[in-house]
């Protein structure tokens, strides 16, 4: 039951941050190239930029509250 | 140079701050009626997201406009990564110090707060000072 929980946790906190890794490249990137394109719009766009890394690492933060649960309490 | 793109985007933390904290007594208060740890677990999992998500919120400006937009990722990234670990460390704390606790409670009231939070950035949006 531990090791099963472990490995449940781990996969949550890999996939999680795997996922976080991407999404959070790939919408800095943009705003990079967003910024470079049109400078003037870079306020604008860092604060959307800011909206949607809330939003990006919604799913990912609960994630991790269930893999501490599950390292912590199911197998600790 | 700060001073001037310190002008540029102004955060409404203080405002963000007060409604979350509102949010996470209420939801405590409601889960008091069911028992005091529950409500007490309730609070800490509300703090468990509003102390990472104010320190990002505070790191995210730190630096503004096109000038410094390679600093802007690099904090964003930074401060992303340090908002993760300070959950992981909050939820780790809470679960080996706090020894009798109320899961439920703690990851419910976690969950609206991460849903609430993105609410309120579409809600209260930084504004630009003119």
């Amino acid at each position: 039951m531990e090791t099963i929980a472990l490995i449940a946790a781990a996969i949550i906190l890999g996939s999680g941050a795997l996922a976080t890794g991407i999404g959070f490249a790939l919408l800095g990137g943009k705003l990079l190239e967003s910024s470079a394109r049109q400078p003037e719009m870079a306020p604008q766009l860092q604060t959307k930029t800011f909206i949607m890394a809330g939003l990006l690492d919604a799913v990912p933060m609960i994630g991790v509250g269930i893999a501490m649960y599950l390292i912590f309490v199911v197998a600790g | 140079m700060t001073r001037s793109t310190k002008a540029i985007i102004r955060l409404p933390l203080l405002k963000w701050l007060v409604i979350e904290m509102a949010a996470v007594i209420t939801l405590s208060l409601l889960w008091l009626l069911e028992s005091r740890l529950a409500g007490y677990s309730a609070f800490i999992g509300g703090l468990i997201f509003v102390i990472p998500n104010a320190y990002f919120a505070h790191r995210m400006y730190r630096y503004q406009g096109a000038r410094q937009a390679s600093m802007m990722v690099g904090n964003m990234f930074r401060a992303e990564g340090i908002k993760l670990a300070l959950t992981a460390v909050g939820f780790a704390a809470v679960f080996i110090l706090m020894e009798p606790v109320h899961v439920p409670a703690l990851l419910f009231t976690f969950a609206v707060m991460v849903v609430l939070g993105g609410a309120l950035r579409f809600l209260i949006q930084p504004k630009r000072q003119l």
